[in-house]
């Protein structure tokens, strides 16, 4: 009978959950400070380009400019009227600027657009001393 | 006496119920989990360098890339996406110096950006600078 007992105390171990919440907490805290809002243009609506040589970007990059399958022009998600607001939006964000790295645009362009409303972009992405991260999609 | 004292003792050892903040905090983790997209895009890189142009003539042996609508020519002469892959290859633009490095792109006027797209990405993946030519207005 004894023998019954003390069987059952040794089964009965208490898990410490007093430090769970500060676990959490921390994680949390973690995912906060490591995570970055997303800026995309979620309002342009563009069917992206083709190409084998695309490869997945692991820089961040300073400033996001689309153009839809209208021709509008958005920066960082919000319309803008004209190129020269694009290159002087590039500019002022990479005035403060030490490295290469810092200075990577990414653009988004539809695959039917013409030359005429998708090249003065990049001009002024270049102008404004932007690196282009042209968006695209993989062949296979 | 000693009951009202008793009661209201009671009443100011209240304490904050902290069992449920660990609930609390993991629902909130999940939330995060689930909400975060980790968004990586697909891209090609393209340094375009900027400026005036000049009266100097430019070297014969600069290549140049044609885009004419749907057609691709390369010095003049019409290629495919894969035959421009080829020759930009074969240039070993890699083992040169950067200013020799400079392809010409120019586009003529209706020049869908899918082929401009490829041309572009087939110079920068051979390790070529992209130089915009501009018409002359």
């Amino acid at each position: 009978m004894k023998k019954h007992l003390q069987r059952r105390k040794r089964r009965s171990v208490p898990v410490p959950i007093a430090s769970m919440g500060d676990i959490a907490f921390l994680l949390i805290i973690f995912f906060m400070v490591c995570s970055e809002v997303s800026k995309d243009n979620s309002k342009a609506r563009l069917t992206l380009p083709f190409s084998e040589f695309v490869e997945k970007i692991e820089i961040p990059v300073a400033a996001r400019i689309a153009v839809d399958e209208n021709g509008e022009i958005f920066f960082d998600g919000y319309q803008v009227d004209s190129v020269k607001e694009v290159e002087m939006g590039v500019r002022a964000l990479l005035t403060k600027t030490v490295s290469d790295d810092q200075r990577h645009v990414q653009f988004k362009c539809d695959a039917q657009l013409t030359k005429e409303q998708f090249e003065p972009v990049i001009k002024a992405i270049a102008a404004g001393g932007g690196i282009i991260e042209a968006v695209g999609e993989n062949n296979e | 006496m000693r009951r009202r004292s008793t009661r209201e003792k009671k009443h100011r050892s209240g304490e904050i119920p902290t069992g449920s903040f660990s609930d609390i905090a993991f629902l909130l983790i999940i939330y995060f989990l689930v909400a975060t997209t980790l968004v990586k895009v697909k891209t090609i890189t393209a340094d375009l360098p900027t400026g005036e142009k000049t009266s100097q003539p430019q070297s014969d042996k600069t290549p140049i890339v044609n885009l004419r609508g749907a057609e691709v020519f390369l010095n003049d002469r019409k290629v495919t996406i894969e035959q421009l892959n080829e020759r930009l290859a074969a240039l070993e633009l890699a083992e040169k110096d950067p200013s020799k490095r400079v392809i010409m792109l120019e586009s003529a006027s209706g020049t869908p950006y899918e082929n401009y797209f490829q041309a572009l990405a087939s110079i920068s993946e051979h390790h070529g600078v992209v130089a915009i030519v501009e018409e002359d207005e």
